[in-house]
């Protein structure tokens, strides 16, 4: 017995030991899972807004340039750099462009081992396309390109807007989201999928191009397909198939690095062909399928008859005169009474930093009742404080103030600004989307491509991203209703399982690019529709490495890439941010507190991010009683900067921080997409962004910076080599 | 100190099974001693629990809080299953138990319906912060090595992998495939003390 208890004495201290080991254990695997659940998501958030961020910034670009481009008087030479630049990137005259994209005299070498395609193309031609991709990485003759590119331009003409199909016959159809130049995710999806076929049809919703490394070799693969099988291969257009956005988001460098002889030609045809894609598709007059999604104010019926392809810059122009024309009367008071303050306006804008500043001085200037006596009209001032209030009403935008400054600066003639400013109050009144919201189809197009469903009711524009719009639930049951439909399917937005449904269940959101912010981040899945119309998703994760990452593995690498992003991003702001530190450190201390130092930071970078939880992976210099030395922080950021030391370190961090817009500037001005610009273009390049950016740039601070690019001083600046020496390195 | 309510002895929630297995004689079993746990503990009141966070701590456990956020408006809510993630999410480390107390002892159909907000869950967290019990290295080692059969320093993967699936706060088959994913020699044997190493560095 005494055995007997003693033992069990024994087992059962063993069994609460091994109980109590149990649980630590359990309750440390608990504390591990929600760390690493709370690391994915903030690591996923830093992503998603400094993507959102540069997209805004392309978009404010486009604007800015839309609107300088109109407001130049015809001697300027500004005027004539960006009206030739938009000239170019205008629709071809018929005769020009048959001769210009053909292809016929392009020969190809004996030496090419790559595929040789005849026209009508087969099958057996489309496969052994992709074969080559996937298993030979070979690249198709140029030739061959344009002879695609033009059948695909003559069938797409063709095509109407809005593309509708069935699902008779119990066909499933196959809808793939965003592939991004992703081609193994596309392979991915043919290998566990099937190719296209006349039973197998597809739908493919947009984002084919840009970001991912073979952008081109997707373009083509989904051509090839649709020219076999047109009935049974559909294309929508998404946000990026647009050769300004490609200019900054890599495709159109991809191409002209992969065919460096006819890069040129071929991009000319793609802006073709991405203006005639289809906007959306409709599947058994149910569901809805398009790239970004709907407004409260689209309407089906209207988009069917547009003219998609008209090109954009060519209406920004139209809508523009028309502006000026009905605003005549206007500036002619306002013109008035701008000639005086033109001295004014040019000192303020430059100084100015936040809008409110602006709208101060504007008050002050002309709340001076002795202002302009001389000027005609009785009703002169009172006209004056209306277009006053009205600015100040809307110079809450940063976009407002951007272009307020560019007024002060650019124009030396004095009729020019007053005609601008007219311009400018009348499209201010717009609201933030000056150039876009123009009352034809064209705002209605962007809804398509650029918007995002949220939670709440109602619809607002969409200031994250700069274009289109967020619609709510609202929205969708009222579409649906009018239009009698069940479901959209988009795309636009990365999603971590590849999908995710909102509003009921009745808007999807589609992403089809796998480890889209870097290896292990997100899956991506394509839908399965049959006649029953009730989706089927598929997942997939392309990449054999990721696989074969633990969980916490890799987590870790997308945190440390997105981590590497963020202290570039706050590096590039150290100007701003030491002012910021400055306001609370009044004593001049060098140290602010943990609080204040994310309070900073948010206000400077407006990425929304939980700073406080980053803050021990941003900060690891030693703290002194919860106090930051921000000086030994900037230190910290472990970025060398660039190598580039007689320049003025300002306009450094400016150049870098806007480096992306700055490539994009160049390669827009770089018309003929040779890769380089002249040294004249050059200056008049950087005179415009010193406009955008708010910024004084002298002649002598661009000969420096021409210099140092310029090195063999033969009057024309490579653009790759330019913004090599911009890129910053760790240490 | 929370007032004491009396309140007749709640049943252990683990009733150890070896406990069964040690009284298989006529002889009753003594009764069952109580688990790390102090056996009589009085209902959590969250308004009895005074707020120790700085300003600072408290502005990081929103951010906490709203990362893990998912109602559709951004409400800062998050559901009473969450709680726990964001417990530890935020470095403290409860057991199930531990978190169901501060929750009021919900029943598990409430667990994903009912809501909570950050002011309601701040005095959940200061209580469960206050928690003495967090386990070292030690603790860890010596719980493993009741399992060590031969006393050399490993345990078998397959024993281990069916203690954290039977024993305490139970892990899903799943969950403990993740722990020990590369931990298992060729033999199937684990080191333990490695293994504890392992998972402190997490």
């Amino acid at each position: 017995m005494g055995c007997g208890v003693s033992k069990s004495n024994q087992f059962h201290k063993h069994s609460r030991k091994a109980i109590r080991a149990a649980v630590l254990i359990q309750r440390w695997y608990r504390q591990y899972v929600a760390r690493t659940e709370m690391r994915r998501r903030y690591t996923w958030h830093i992503f998603q807004s400094i993507e959102y961020s540069g997209e805004q910034a392309q978009i404010k670009l486009y604007n800015f340039l839309g609107y300088l481009m109109d407001n130049f008087t015809p001697s300027s030479t500004e005027r004539n750099l960006i009206s030739h630049i938009f000239r170019e990137n205008d629709v071809c005259w018929d005769s020009e462009w048959e001769r210009y994209f053909c292809y016929k005299n392009i020969e190809v070498p004996e030496v090419y081992s790559g595929p040789h395609l005849t026209f009508p193309l087969t099958v057996e031609q489309a496969v052994g396309l992709l074969e080559a991709f996937r298993n030979k990485k070979q690249q198709l003759h140029s030739r061959y390109v344009l002879e695609l590119l033009l059948e695909t331009w003559k069938l797409l003409r063709m095509l109407p807007n809005i593309n509708r199909i069935s699902t008779c016959h119990s066909k499933e159809i196959t809808i793939c989201g965003d592939l991004h130049g992703q081609l193994e995710d596309l392979l991915l999806i043919f290998y566990k999928n099937g190719t296209p076929s006349l039973e197998k049809p597809y739908v493919f919703n947009g984002d084919f191009v840009d970001r991912g490394k073979d952008s081109i070799e997707i373009l083509l693969i989904l051509f090839s397909f649709m020219l076999v099988y047109p009935c049974d291969v559909y294309l929508n257009r998404g946000n990026h198939e647009d050769h300004i956005i490609n200019l900054r988001y890599g495709f159109t460098k991809e191409v002209l690095t992969k065919y460096k002889i006819h890069g040129k030609r071929i991009l000319k045809l793609l802006q073709k062909i991405f203006s005639w894609l289809p906007l959306a598709t409709i599947i058994d007059q149910k569901v809805l399928v398009l790239h970004g999604g709907i407004s409260d104010t689209t309407d089906l019926s209207v988009l069917t008859k547009v003219n998609r392809h008209n090109d954009f810059s060519t209406r920004i122009k139209a809508n523009m005169e028309n502006e000026l024309e009905n605003s005549k009367r206007r500036e002619v008071i306002l013109a008035a009474a701008l000639n005086r303050s033109q001295q004014d306006i040019l000192s303020v804008s430059t100084d100015s930093v936040s809008s409110d500043n602006v709208k101060d001085e504007w008050r002050q200037i002309n709340t001076d009742t002795d202002c302009r006596a001389e000027t005609k009209s009785v009703n002169l001032k009172q006209n004056i404080r209306s277009a006053q209030l009205f600015v100040d009403a809307k110079l809450q935008t940063e976009e407002c103030s951007m272009l307020w400054a560019g007024l002060g600066m650019i124009g030396k003639g004095k009729t020019q600004p007053a005609r601008a400013f007219a311009v400018h109050v009348q499209c201010v009144a717009r609201g933030p989307f000056v150039a876009l919201e123009i009352p034809d189809h064209k705002s209605r197009i962007l809804d398509l491509l650029w918007s995002d469903p949220m939670n709440q009711d109602g619809c607002m524009p969409n200031e994250v991203r700069g274009g289109g719009c967020y619609w709510g639930p609202d929205v969708t049951e009222d579409f649906l209703n009018r239009h009698n439909m069940q479901l959209i399917i988009r795309s636009h937005e990365c999603k971590q399982e590849g999908y995710e449904f909102c509003h009921n269940r009745k808007v999807l959101t589609l992403f089809s690019a796998s480890n889209y912010y870097d290896v292990g981040s997100n899956r991506g899945a394509y839908v399965k529709l049959g006649p029953d119309l009730v989706p089927y998703m598929v997942q997939y994760q392309a990449s054999s490495m990721t696989r074969e990452l633990t969980a916490r593995q890799s987590v870790g690498r997308t945190e440390r890439s997105a981590l590497k992003v963020l202290r570039e991003q706050l590096f590039a702001h150290k100007s701003d941010l030491l002012c910021a530190f400055k306001k609370f450190d009044t004593k001049n201390t060098g140290l602010v507190s943990l609080i204040d130092w994310a309070s900073a930071v948010e206000s400077v970078m407006h990425l929304n991010l939980p700073w406080r939880m980053l803050r021990c992976q941003l900060v690891t210099c030693k703290m002194s009683d919860g106090m930051i030395d921000y000086y030994d922080w900037f230190n910290e950021l472990a970025i060398k900067g660039p190598n580039t030391d007689h320049i003025d370190q300002s306009l450094l961090e400016t150049l870098y921080r806007h480096r992306s817009t700055l490539e994009t500037i160049f390669r827009i001005v770089d018309t003929d997409n040779s890769g380089f610009i002249s040294m004249e273009d050059f200056r008049q390049t950087w005179k415009l962004l010193s406009v955008y950016l708010k910024m004084e740039i002298t002649d002598e601070d661009i000969s420096t910076l021409a210099e140092t690019i310029d090195s063999n001083h033969d009057g024309s600046i490579d653009i790759d080599e330019f913004m090599e020496a911009f890129r910053l390195t760790d240490k | 100190m929370p007032p004491k309510k009396i309140e007749p002895k709640k049943p252990e929630p683990k009733k150890p099974e070896p406990k069964k297995d040690a009284a298989p004689a006529a002889k009753p079993a003594p009764l069952p001693e109580p688990l790390p746990e102090p056996p009589k503990e009085p209902d959590f009141d969250p308004k009895s629990v005074a707020i120790e966070f700085s300003t600072d701590q408290i502005e990081e456990f929103k951010e906490a809080f709203t990362l893990f956020d998912r109602t559709p408006t951004g409400e800062m809510k998050i559901t009473y299953a969450q709680c726990g993630d964001v417990m530890r999410a935020l470095g403290q480390n409860p057991t199930n138990a531990d978190v169901l107390k501060v929750l009021g002892k919900p029943r598990p159909e409430d667990m994903s319906i009912k809501m909570l907000d950050f002011e309601t869950f701040l005095p959940m967290l200061q209580h469960i912060s206050r928690a003495k019990d967090q386990g070292n290295f030690e603790d860890f080692v010596e719980g493993l090595r009741v399992f060590d059969k031969e006393g050399n320093g490993t345990i078998m993967g397959a024993e281990l992998r069916h203690v954290l699936a039977t024993l305490g706060e139970r892990m899903t088959e799943d969950e403990v495939d993740r722990l020990m994913a590369g931990q298992e020699d060729a033999n199937g044997c684990i080191n333990y003390t490695s293994f504890v190493k392992h998972i402190l560095s997490g």
